[in-house]
C-alpha cells in the first residue's frame, strides 16, 4: 500500500467547516444530484458531489487546494435541490471562508477575524492609531470655521499611513495567493501552471467574462443577486477610481478638497454610492428573508455586506453633515468612516473581499487545465437495461 | 342421492339480446330433458333469486345457472352446503366478447350450458373430512420470532407448545449489546427487551415451553400431528393441530472470508463477535486488549457475491450503524469507517441512518475492499472504487466483518446424497436421485414423517420454499408455517410482525381443518380426493408428484392420503395413469363428460372446435377481465376451468382429440424460481407432461402444432384474444382433425 493512499481523516477541520455555515454537510449521502443540477459544473470531475464527500472525511489538503471550490457562484441550486438537506451550496460558501483565514498570514489574525468575539479587539487598532495620530498632529479637537476633513485630518498624515497599510497588505496577499497556487497544484497534479501560461493565455477573455458576471448570469436562479453583486462592485470601482484621481490630482495639479458638488469625481462617487448603498440593501434583504436558496449566511458574510454599507453610507453622511454644516458630528462621523475603511484594508486578506482575488485565480487556473470545461446541458435521459439493476 | 336438475337461463347484462334464449333452453329440455328450465331478464335480482329459491325448497338438488361468471354475484347464487351449483358463464366468455345474433356465438352458448349440464349431472355434494380436532399450535424455536408467535396465539385463546434446542429461550436478541432503534424517532439506541419477552412467554399459562428440547419425531397431518419431544432424556409425546417453525439463522461462516483477513488476523471479527466485545465494557482490541482507537467496518461481507451469500441479509447495515455508535460512545476520540456496497435501511430506519451519519468521527464511502494487511501496530484496509474517485488505505486497530445470515433450514453441509427416506424406507441411492427440492437437503429441525422427506422443502439459497409474493407464510407442507430468519432475511422488528402473521395462519389451519375444509388457497372447498384403490398400481406418482406431501405410502407402496394435508389443486388427479383419483365435484370423468358434450360440427362445415383449459387462479378470471373489456376473439374456443393446470390428466387430450376436437390449448401460471402458481408445481408438471403427450398425438398420427401449453399471469388479460386468434390460425393451417368424421 503506497502510504500516499493512506486516508487520515480530520474531524477538527469538518467541524470547523461545519462552524463557518457548512452545518448540514454530514448529510449528504453522495447521490450527485447536486453535480447534475448545477449549471457551472463540468461533466469531468464534477463539483459539490466529490467536495462533499471530502468535507465529511477532513480532507483539509483535497479542498484547500481544489479550484472548484471557486468556480462555483452560489445560486444555490445544489441547495434547493438537495434531497438530504446537506447543503452543498453552504459547504463550498464555508470552505471559501475556510480558505481566507488559512492562506493569509499571519493566522492567529486570520482566526481573530472570523470570530465575532474579536471584533472590538479589531476595530481597537484603527482607533488607538488614528487617536495617536491626531494626539501627535496636535489635532484632537474640532477645527474652527468652514469644515474642511482636510484640517481635521490632513492628507499628509493619512496618505503615508494607507499607502504602507496597502503595501503591507499587498505583501500578505501575494504570499497567500502563492500558497493558494502551489497547493492548486499540488492536489491537481495539472502540467500547465506557470503563472505566464496563464495569464497570457486566457486572462483577458476572463476578465471580460467577469466585468459581464458572465457566470453569476448563467446561474439563472437568481437574477437579482447578480445585478446586486454588479451594482457593488461597480460602485466600488468608482471609489478606487475617485480616490486614485483625488490621490493623483492633490500632488500634481493642486486639487483643492473638498470638490464642489457639481465636479464630475464627485458626481461619480455619489452616484457609485448609490449604488453600492441599494446592491447592499437588496443584499441584506434577500439575506433575511433567508431560504434555501439564499443559502445560509455565516459572520463572514454578514461582515462584508454590513461593513461596505457602513462606510458607503457613513461617506454620504458626513457629505451631508458636511453640507448642513454640523461640524461636530461631521467629524465623529468621518473619524469613524476612516477607522472602518481602515479596517475594510487592514482585514482584506482575511476577509470575504478577498474573494475577488482567490477566485479570480482559480478561474484562471482551472481555465488553463481544462478543468472547468463545459457542461453538456440538458442531457437525454439514457434508459436504464434490466441487467444493470442490481436487486 | 337422486338429481334433480334446475336450469336458470339470465337475459340480462345483454345476454338475451344477444342469444337466442329459446333456442338455447331446448339444450336444457330437449337434450338433456330437464325438466325445470327457467329463464329470466334479471336472475340477480330479487325476483329472480326467488324463483331458484322456490324450487329448490320444492327439491330441486343441483341448480345450473347460466348467466355470468361463477366469479360474480357469488353471495346471491350461494345455496346450503346439500345443493350442487353449477354456473354457465355466458356473460364474460360469450355475449361480451362475440358477435351478438350470430350463429357462431349462438352455437358457443349452448355448447357451454351442454358442458355445464354433463358436469352438474355428475357431481355430487362434498362429504368433508371432520377428523383433525387438536388445536394445539406448536412453535419450533424460541428466538424472537418463535416467542412472539406463542404469545400471539396464546392471547388469541390457543394452548401452545414451544420447544427450543438451547438451554434459555431469547436466541440471538439475547446476545445483543443492544438493539437499534425500533421507535419514532429512531435516533437512540435501545435495550432489547428480551427478557420481557421471555418472562412474558414463562409466564402465559397457556405456553408449555420445552428448553432444551428437539423434537425427535413429527408424524400425521394438520388438527392430528403427532410430536415426539425429547428434553433432559425424556420422551414427551404432544398431540398438535398445526407448526410454525421460527428456527432461525446462523451467521454465515466467516472463515470463508480468508480475503478479508478473517482467522488470519486476530483483530478481524465479526459483527457477532462485535456484539460480545460491547457487552465487556470498553471495546478491546482481541490481538493486545488496547483499546480501538478506529474501527473499520465491511459491509456485506460475503453477502450479494455469488460465491457467498446471493442475497443482502437485511440487516447488516443496520447492526453497523448501531456498532458504529457503540465505538463513538465508549470512546469519543475514536474513529469509524464504513465501508458498504451500498446502505440499506429502508422505511423509517433512514432516520436511524441520518442520526449516524451526524457523528461528527463516523466516515462513510462506497467501496470494494481489495484486502487487509497488518503493520505499525494496526491493520490496513485497502478499498477500491470509492467515491472518493481512487483506490484508498484506511487504518484500523479493528475490522469488523458485517457478515450475514443463513436459514437453519439450510444443511451444514450437502448430505444430499447419503440422506435416508426413513418414512418410505427406501434405499440412500434412491434418496441421492430425489430433487433438489425434496426437503432431504434441509438441516434437521421437524423429522417429519413423510414420505417426501423429513424437513420443510427449500428452494432458494437453502430458505424453505414458498409462495413470495402471494403467501408468504405457506410452505410446502400445509398446517406447517415458515416465519422469521428462516422465512427470509429480516430485523427483529419484522420478525415480530411476521411472527404475528404466522400466528394467524397456524389458527386459520387448526380452524380449516376441524370444518373439514381446505387450508389454501382453496378455503371453501370441503372435497378432498378419493382414492378407487382396487385399480392402483402402486406407481408412485401421486406420493412423489403432490407438491405438499400429502401422500404417504405403506411398505406396498399403495398412496395413503392425509386428507388434512391436501391443498385440493387435484395434481395427483392429473398424475395418475389409472385416472382413480376424483373429488365429488372434479374428477377424470366429469371432465371427461363435458368434452364429450361439445357438439363438433362436419368438417365441410369450417367450423373448427379448440378446447381450451384455463386454471382457475389466473387465466380463467383473466378471461373474464378481457370479456368485460369487450375484447373480441374467435368463437371457436370452448374453455374449461381446471384448479390446477397439474390437474389435467392425459386421457382427456386422448379423448378431445379421438372426439374430433381440432386443438387444445393450456393456459396456466408462470414457473420456475419465480412462479406464480398457486400449487408450486402444478403449471410446471403440466408443461413436463405435455412433452410427453407427443406419445399419444404419434399414436393418433396427428400434428405436435395441435396442443399449446401458455404460462399467463392475471395482468396479462389482453394476451388472451391474440393467442386464441393465433392458436386458431395454426390449427387451420394444419387442417381439419381427421377424427371428426368417425
Amino acid at each position: 500500500m503506497n502510504n500516499r493512499d493512506l486516508i487520515k481523516p480530520d474531524s477538527n477541520f469538518t467541524k470547523e467547516v461545519i462552524g463557518l455555515g457548512g452545518e448540514s454537510l454530514k448529510k449528504c449521502f453522495q447521490c450527485s444530484t447536486c453535480s447534475v443540477v448545477c449549471t457551472l459544473s463540468p461533466d469531468d470531475k464534477p463539483f459539490p458531489r466529490k467536495e462533499m464527500l471530502w468535507a465529511q472525511w477532513g480532507l483539509k489538503d483535497r479542498l484547500l487546494g481544489d479550484p472548484d471550490i471557486w468556480l462555483c457562484h452560489q445560486c444555490n441550486d445544489c441547495t434547493v435541490h438537495c434531497p438530504r438537506d446537506a447543503g452543498p451550496g453552504n459547504v463550498l460558501a464555508a470552505l471559501r471562508n475556510y480558505s481566507f483565514g488559512h492562506y493569509a498570514n499571519p493566522a492567529f489574525l486570520g482566526k481573530a477575524f472570523r470570530n465575532p468575539k474579536y471584533l472590538p479587539l479589531l476595530l481597537l487598532f484603527p482607533v488607538v492609531l488614528f487617536l495617536i495620530l491626531l494626539g501627535a498632529t496636535g489635532n484632537l479637537t474640532i477645527p474652527e470655521g468652514e469644515i474642511v476633513f482636510e484640517h481635521f485630518m490632513p492628507h499628509i498624515i493619512l496618505d503615508p499611513v494607507f499607502l504602507v497599510l496597502t503595501g503591507l497588505i499587498f505583501v500578505i496577499v501575494a504570499m497567500s495567493l502563492s500558497r493558494f497556487w502551489r497547493d492548486m497544484k499540488k492536489s491537481t497534479g495539472s502540467p500547465k501552471s506557470s503563472i505566464t501560461d496563464i495569464i497570457s493565455g486566457s486572462a483577458i477573455s476572463k476578465l471580460i467574462e467577469f466585468l459581464q458576471h458572465k457566470k453569476f448570469y448563467e446561474c439563472g436562479s437568481s437574477r437579482i443577486r447578480m445585478l446586486s453583486h454588479m451594482a457593488i462592485f461597480y460602485g466600488c470601482m468608482s471609489f478606487a477610481l475617485v480616490t486614485a484621481s483625488v490621490f493623483i490630482g492633490t500632488y500634481t495639479v493642486g486639487l483643492e478638497l473638498p470638490m464642489a458638488q457639481y465636479h464630475p469625481l464627485k458626481i461619480i462617487a455619489n452616484l457609485g454610492a448609490i449604488a453600492v448603498i441599494t446592491g447592499c440593501l437588496l443584499i441584506i434583504v434577500r439575506r433575511l428573508s433567508a431560504g434555501k436558496a439564499t443559502g445560509n449566511s455565516s459572520y463572514l458574510d454578514w461582515n462584508l455586506v454590513i461593513l461596505i454599507l457602513i462606510v458607503t453610507s457613513l461617506g454620504i453622511l458626513t457629505e451631508v453633515l458636511r453640507l448642513a454644516d454640523l461640524a461636530t458630528a461631521a467629524y465623529v462621523l468621518y473619524f469613524i468612516h476612516l477607522v472602518l475603511v481602515f479596517y475594510g484594508i487592514a482585514y482584506f486578506p482575511y476577509s470575504k473581499l478577498a474573494h475577488i482575488l482567490y477566485r479570480s485565480l482559480a478561474i484562471l487556473y482551472a481555465d488553463s487545465n481544462n478543468m472547468g470545461g463545459k457542461k453538456t446541458l440538458s442531457p437525454k435521459p439514457r434508459k436504464i437495461r434490466d441487467s444493470e439493476i442490481e436487486i | 342421492m337422486d338429481k334433480k336438475l334446475g336450469v336458470y337461463i339470465c337475459g340480462g347484462c345483454s345476454i338475451g339480446d344477444s342469444l337466442d334464449l329459446d333456442k338455447v333452453s331446448e339444450v336444457a329440455t330437449k337434450e338433456y330433458k330437464v325438466e325445470i328450465c327457467k329463464t329470466h331478464p334479471f336472475l340477480c335480482g330479487k325476483e329472480g333469486a326467488q324463483l331458484i329459491a322456490k324450487d329448490i325448497e320444492d327439491g330441486v338438488n343441483t341448480v345450473v345457472i347460466a348467466a355470468c361468471s361463477p366469479r360474480a354475484q357469488q353471495e346471491i347464487f350461494s345455496y346450503d352446503s346439500g345443493v350442487v351449483l353449477e354456473r354457465v358463464n355466458l356473460r364474460e366468455h360469450v355475449v361480451w366478447s362475440h358477435t351478438p345474433q350470430d350463429e357462431n356465438t349462438q352455437m358457443l352458448a349452448e355448447d357451454y350450458l351442454r358442458m355445464g349440464l354433463a358436469k352438474a349431472q355428475k357431481v355430487f355434494p362434498a362429504e368433508p373430512y371432520q377428523e383433525a380436532i387438536d388445536k394445539t399450535i406448536l412453535v419450533v424455536g424460541g428466538g424472537i420470532s418463535g416467542m412472539t408467535s406463542a404469545v400471539e396465539a396464546a392471547k388469541a385463546g390457543y394452548e401452545v407448545c414451544l420447544v427450543e434446542k438451547s438451554p434459555s429461550l431469547g436466541g440471538w436478541m439475547s446476545k445483543l449489546y443492544k438493539q437499534y432503534p425500533k421507535h419514532p424517532p429512531y435516533q437512540q439506541l435501545e435495550d432489547t427487551g428480551i427478557e420481557a419477552k421471555i418472562k412474558e412467554v414463562e409466564g402465559n399459562p397457556r405456553i408449555k415451553v420445552f428448553t432444551g428440547a428437539e423434537i425427535e419425531k413429527t408424524s400425521g397431518a394438520p388438527g392430528m400431528f403427532d410430536v415426539l419431544v425429547k428434553q433432559n432424556g425424556n420422551q414427551t409425546s404432544l398431540r398438535i393441530g398445526s407448526i410454525i417453525q421460527a428456527t432461525g439463522f446462523r451467521p454465515y461462516e466467516a472463515n470463508n472470508l480468508d480475503h478479508l483477513g478473517f482467522g488470519k488476523y486476530p483483530d478481524v471479527i465479526t459483527n457477532f463477535q462485535m456484539e460480545e466485545l460491547a457487552q465487556q465494557g470498553k471495546i478491546k482490541r482481541p490481538s493486545d486488549g488496547k483499546e480501538v482507537e478506529s474501527v473499520a467496518f465491511i459491509q456485506c461481507a460475503g453477502q450479494r457475491d455469488e460465491n457467498h451469500l446471493p442475497y443482502c441479509s437485511s440487516f447488516c447495515c443496520l447492526t453497523s450503524l448501531k456498532q458504529a455508535l457503540y465505538v463513538t460512545e465508549k470512546n469519543t476520540d475514536a474513529s469509524v469507517y464504513i465501508l458498504y456496497k451500498d446502505i440499506r435501511t429502508p422505511a423509517q430506519y433512514e432516520d436511524f441512518y441520518k442520526r449516524v451519519q451526524e457523528e461528527q468521527a463516523v466516515f462513510f464511502t462506497k467501496g470494494e475492499v481489495e484486502g487487509i494487511s497488518e503493520g505499525g501496530g494496526c491493520l490496513t484496509v485497502e478499498v477500491e472504487d470509492t467515491l472518493l474517485g481512487e483506490k484508498i488505505g484506511i487504518n484500523a486497530d479493528l475490522v469488523v466483518l458485517a457478515v450475514g445470515i443463513v436459514p437453519n433450514s439450510m444443511p451444514e453441509e450437502a448430505k444430499k446424497a447419503t440422506a435416508e427416506a426413513e418414512s418410505s424406507g427406501e434405499k440412500c441411492e434412491e434418496a441421492a436421485e430425489r430433487a433438489a427440492d425434496s426437503g432431504f437437503y434441509a438441516s434437521p429441525a421437524l423429522q417429519l414423517k413423510y414420505r417426501q422427506g423429513p424437513e420443510l422443502p427449500t428452494l432458494k439459497y437453502g430458505f424453505p420454499d414458498s409462495h413470495f409474493i402471494c403467501f408468504p407464510y405457506e410452505t410446502r407442507r400445509t398446517g406447517i408455517y415458515s416465519t422469521g430468519c428462516v422465512r427470509q432475511p429480516e430485523d427483529s422488528a419484522t420478525c415480530i410482525d411476521d411472527a404475528t402473521g404466522a400466528a394467524l395462519k397456524a389458527i386459520q389451519c387448526v380452524e380449516q381443518s376441524s370444518k373439514g375444509m381446505a387450508v389454501h388457497p382453496r378455503t371453501w372447498d370441503q372435497t378432498y380426493p378419493d382414492l378407487f384403490m382396487q385399480r392402483c398400481t402402486q406407481c408412485k406418482r401421486c406420493t412423489e408428484e403432490c407438491p405438499f406431501g400429502m401422500y404417504d405410502e405403506d411398505e406396498k407402496f399403495n398412496p395413503l392420503p392425509n386428507p388434512t394435508r391436501c391443498r385440493r389443486c387435484a395434481i395427483c388427479m392429473g398424475s395418475c395413469p389409472e385416472r382413480i383419483i376424483s373429488f365429488k365435484d372434479y374428477s377424470v370423468d366429469i371432465i371427461s363428460s363435458m368434452l364429450k358434450a361439445v357438439e363438433v360440427p362436419e368438417e365441410d362445415e369450417e367450423k373448427p372446435r379448440v378446447i381450451a383449459f384455463l386454471c382457475e387462479n389466473d387465466a380463467y378470471p383473466a378471461l373474464d377481465v378481457a370479456g368485460i373489456n369487450r375484447l373480441t376473439y374467435n368463437p371457436y374456443v370452448r374453455v374449461i376451468p381446471v384448479r390446477c393446470l397439474g390437474s389435467i390428466n392425459i386421457v382427456w387430450i386422448a379423448d378431445a382429440l379421438s372426439k374430433g376436437i381440432d386443438g387444445i390449448i393450456m393456459i396456466g401460471c408462470n414457473y420456475g424460481d419465480d412462479y406464480q402458481c398457486h400449487f408450486i408445481k402444478g403449471s410446471e408438471l403440466a408443461n413436463y407432461r405435455m412433452e410427453k403427450v407427443q406419445e399419444t398425438l404419434q399414436r393418433l398420427v396427428l400434428e405436435s402444432e395441435r396442443i399449446e401449453v401458455w404460462q399467463l399471469s392475471i395482468s396479462e388479460y389482453d394476451k388472451l384474444p391474440k393467442i386464441f386468434d393465433d392458436f386458431l390460425e395454426t390449427i387451420e393451417r394444419v387442417g381439419p382433425n381427421p377424427y371428426k368424421d368417425f
